[in-house]
C-alpha cells in the first residue's frame, strides 16, 4: 500500500487504523472467511443435517490430504510456479511404500513379492522417491527454465507412469506387515480423527509460522514479487526455488505414505486429479500467481469452501459428475470476487 | 565477405547448427519409423500383416492421426504468441459429446458438423474472453474452463452411461462413421484430409500472413508489440477461437471414428498437443515456432503410441508419455538456448 493510502486510512480513526494494519492477504483470507461462512450458511438452510457437529468436524478434516498437498503447492504459486506433479507423487510414493514393505519372494504372483524390507527402510525409501521427483522439477525448472507447467506435467505423468509399471497397472496390497496400517489408521485418543488429522493440522501450523516468521518465509514472497529484484540483492534465487521443490515433493510423499497406510494398498490411481485440487484450493484462498500474495491459511479456507461445496452438492444428491463443473465455476467466481475486494480495497 | 571467409570457423558451425534445428525433426521421425519398423521383425515379414508399415497399420495410424494434427497446428500458433490453451482436450470432448448427440437425434452429418464447429468457436471465445479481457493466467483461465468443459460434457451424457451412443429405438445412424473411416483417397478418410487442409492453411498463415507476424510479434515481445499498434487482445482472442474451432473439428472427428460421443475422449489432448510443439521446436515464451514442424511432431506422437501399444505391455503406457515429454523439454531446451532469454 503506499504511504498516501495509509496516511489516509491512519486519519479515518480507530477503526480505520486498523483496517490499515491489515495487510492485503490478511483480508483477503477474512474475506474468503465471510464468503465460506455465507456458503456455508446458504447450504444449511438446502441441505438436512448439514449443520450438525458432526458434519462440520467432517468438513474441516475430509479433505486433510489436499492441505497437506496444498502447502507445498501455495509456497510455489506464491513464488509463480505450479507443480502439478504431487498428485503422480503421492501415487508413487504409497505404491513404492507398500512394495518396499511386501515380503521379498514368497510368491509365485508378481505382485505379490516386494523388498521384503523394514517399515522404516521403507518410508525412507518412499520419501527418497518424494524427493526425487521434487529434485528433477527443480532441475528442469530452475537449471533449465522450462516453464513450470510443462515440466510438472510431465512429471506427473512420469511418477504416475512409474507407479503403474510398479503395481502392473492394478495395487500392491498384499504380503503387507502389519505394522503398515497402523499411520493411516490411528485415532486420536477421544476422538474420530485419524493420526493424519493432526499431521496435517501440525504442517499448515509449521508452514503459518515459515511464512510470516521466518526469513525462508520472506524470501518467497519476494521472490514471487519480483524474482530479479531478490536475486539481485542477495538472495540466491535458484536454492531457493529448489527447496521448495523438494518440500513440494515430501510433502506428497508423506500424503502418499498415509493414504497408502489407510487403505492398506499401494493404489496406482490414486490422487488421481488431487494436483488440480491443491491448485483450486490455492486460488480459492486468493493465492495469486503474479506478485508473491496468498497465504496458506487462505488456503485452508480454500480447502474448507471446497469442501463445503461438494458436501452440499453430495448432500443435494448431485451426481459426482457435477464436480468437475462446480469446482471450475467456484474457482472462476472467486477469481473475479477477490479480484473485485481487492481493486475496491485498494480504491 | 568472401565465400573462403563465409565458409570457415563460426559461420559454419553456426550454419551447421541451423541447418540442425531445421532438419531434426524430420531424422527423429526417420528414426521411429525405422525403429518400429525392425523391431518385430522376427515375427512379421516387411510390409506384411501385423508389420509396423503395413498398408493397414499406416492407414490406421493416419485415421486416428486426424484429431492431433488439426488441433496442435492451432497449438502452436497460440503457444507462438505466448499463451497456452490447457482445455483444448475437454473442448474436444463436449464437442464429440454435441455431435454424436445430434447425430443420434436426426440431425443430417452438415448441421450437426456446423453445430460442433459453432461450438467450437463459442469455448475458444470463452477462454480468450478469460484470458485477455479479464487478464486472468493462461493456465489457471484455461484450468478452470478446463473443468467446466470436462463438467459439462459429462453432464450431457445421461448417468449410467459411459457416452452418448445408440439407445433402443434410437441406434446410432451407420453413416457416422462415413467421416473418420470411409475410404475418399488412397484408402484415407474426409477427415484425414480435412486436417490436412487445416495443417496447410495454418502454415500459410503462420509463415506468410500477418496474423502469423503479430503472433511472433505478440509473443516475442508483447510491450513493443503493442507500441507498434498491435492490438494483442484482439489477436490472441482470435487465435483462442482457432483453436476452439480446431477442437471442435478434432471432436467431430474422433465421434465419428468411435461411433459415440464419450465425455473423456478427448483428455491428455493438450498433453499431446504440447509435446508435438516442444518437438517441433517452438520456444516456450513464444516468437517463434512452425507450424508445419508441429505437424511432424504430432506424428511422431502419432507413431510412438502406436508403435509402443504392440512392443510394451499397457501399464508401461504413462511411463512412456512422460518420458516422450520430458525428452522433448530437454530437446527443446538444447534447440532454443541460443535464442536470448528476456528478463
Amino acid at each position: 500500500m503506499t504511504s498516501e493510502a495509509m496516511t489516509a486510512r491512519a486519519e479515518m480513526g480507530p477503526s480505520g487504523a486498523f483496517a490499515a494494519k491489515l495487510s492485503n492477504e490478511s483480508f483477503l483470507s477474512l474475506f474468503m472467511v465471510g464468503v465460506l461462512l455465507a456458503l456455508f450458511a446458504v447450504a444449511c438452510v438446502f441441505v438436512p443435517n448439514f449443520y450438525l457437529p458432526r458434519n462440520v468436524i467432517n468438513l474441516l478434516t475430509n479433505y486433510w490430504y489436499v492441505i497437506i498437498l496444498g502447502i507445498g503447492v501455495t509456497f510455489l504459486l506464491v513464488t509463480g510456479h505450479f507443480d502439478m506433479s504431487v498428485g503422480g507423487n503421492v501415487a508413487l510414493t504409497g505404491v513404492v511404500c507398500a512394495w518396499a514393505c511386501q515380503a521379498a519372494g514368497t510368491s509365485p504372483n508378481e505382485l505379490a513379492n516386494g523388498l521384503g524390507l523394514p517399515y522404516g527402510a521403507a518410508l525412507a525409501l518412499a520419501l527418497l522417491c518424494a524427493a526425487g521427483v521434487g529434485a528433477v522439477n527443480a532441475f528442469f525448472i530452475v537449471r533449465l527454465k522450462v516453464p513450470s507447467i510443462i515440466v510438472t506435467l510431465g512429471t506427473m505423468m512420469l511418477s504416475r507412469g512409474l507407479a503403474q509399471v510398479i503395481t502392473r497397472g492394478a495395487q500392491r496390497n498384499t504380503s503387507l506387515p502389519d505394522v503398515f496400517g497402523v499411520l493411516g489408521n490411528t485415532f486420536l485418543p477421544g476422538t474420530s480423527l485419524k493420526v493424519a488429522v493432526l499431521i496435517m493440522v501440525l504442517l499448515v501450523a509449521a508452514a503459518f509460522a515459515l511464512e510470516r516468521s521466518t526469513v525462508a518465509g520472506r524470501i518467497t514472497y519476494l521472490i514471487g514479487a519480483n524474482a530479479e529484484a531478490a536475486r539481485l540483492s542477495g538472495i540466491k534465487v535458484n536454492r531457493h526455488l529448489t527447496a521448495l521443490y523438494l518440500l513440494s515433493g515430501l510433502l506428497a510423499g508423506i500424503t502418499g505414505i498415509l493414504l497408502a497406510s489407510e487403505f492398506k494398498a499401494g493404489v496406482s490411481s490414486r490422487a488421481s486429479g488431487y494436483e488440480f485440487d491443491a491448485l483450486v484450493i490455492a486460488l480459492l484462498g486468493g493465492v495469486s500467481i503474479s506478485g508473491g500474495f496468498g497465504s496458506v491459511l487462505g488456503m485452508f479456507v480454500g480447502a474448507i469452501i471446497l469442501s463445503v461445496v461438494t458436501s452440499a452438492a453430495t448432500g443435494l444428491l448431485l451426481s459426482p459428475d457435477w464436480q468437475f463443473t462446480l469446482k471450475g465455476v467456484v474457482t472462476f467466481l472467486a477469481i473475479l470476487a477477490q479480484r473485485f475486494a481487492l481493486d475496491r480495497r485498494r480504491a | 565477405m568472401s565465400a573462403t571467409e563465409l565458409s570457415s570457423g563460426p559461420y559454419r558451425e553456426a550454419a551447421l547448427r541451423v541447418a540442425v534445428k531445421n532438419l531434426y525433426i524430420y531424422v527423429v521421425l526417420l528414426l521411429i519409423v525405422a525403429g518400429f519398423s525392425l523391431v518385430r521383425l522376427g515375427e512379421v515379414e516387411l510390409f506384411g500383416p501385423g508389420h509396423f508399415l503395413s498398408p493397414d497399420s499406416l492407414i490406421n495410424m493416419l485415421r486416428t492421426s486426424a484429431p492431433i494434427l488439426t488441433v496442435s497446428s492451432a497449438f502452436t500458433l497460440l503457444m507462438i504468441a505466448g499463451y497456452i490453451d490447457l482445455s483444448v482436450g475437454s473442448a474436444m470432448s463436449l464437442t464429440a459429446v454435441i455431435f454424436a448427440l445430434l447425430v443420434r437425434e436426426g440431425a443430417p452429418f452438415a448441421l450437426a458438423f456446423a453445430a460442433a464447429a459453432a461450438l467450437g468457436v463459442g469455448l475458444g471465445a470463452l477462454n480468450g474472453f478469460l484470458v485477455m479481457r479479464l487478464r486472468i493466467t493462461p493456465v489457471i483461465a484455461t484450468l478452470v474452463t478446463l473443468s467446466l468443459y470436462k463438467g459439462s460434457a459429462l453432464l450431457i451424457v445421461p448417468s449410467g452411461l459411459s457416452a452418448i451412443k445408440g439407445r433402443p429405438g434410437r441406434p446410432m445412424p451407420a453413416w457416422i462413421n462415413d467421416y473418420s473411416r470411409a475410404e475418399v483417397l488412397l484408402g484415407l478418410p474426409w477427415a484425414f484430409y480435412i486436417a490436412l487442409l487445416v495443417i496447410a492453411a495454418l502454415v500459410v498463415v503462420q509463415r506468410r500472413t500477418l496474423v502469423g507476424r503479430y503472433a511472433a510479434a505478440i509473443g516475442g515481445n508483447r510491450t513493443a508489440a503493442e507500441l507498434s499498434g498491435i492490438d494483442p487482445v484482439r489477436w490472441v482472442w482470435g487465435l483462442y477461437v482457432v483453436v476452439g474451432l480446431c477442437a471442435a473439428l478434432a471432436g467431430a472427428a474422433r465421434a465419428s471414428y468411435m461411433s459415440l460421443g464419450d465425455p473423456l475422449s478427448g483428455d491428455g489432448m493438450e498433453l499431446d498437443c504440447i509435446i508435438a510443439v516442444l518437438l517441433g521446436g517452438t520456444a516456450f515464451a513464444g516468437g517463434e515456432g512452425s507450424v508445419g514442424k508441429t505437424a511432424v511432431g504430432a506424428l511422431i506422437i502419432v507413431c510412438v503410441t502406436t508403435g509402443l501399444m504392440t512392443v510394451i505391455p499397457a501399464f508401461w503406457q504413462t511411463f512412456a508419455k512422460g518420458s516422450v515429454l520430458i525428452g522433448a523439454v530437454a530437446l527443446n531446451q538444447l534447440l532454443t538456448r541460443d535464442r536470448p532469454k528476456l528478463a
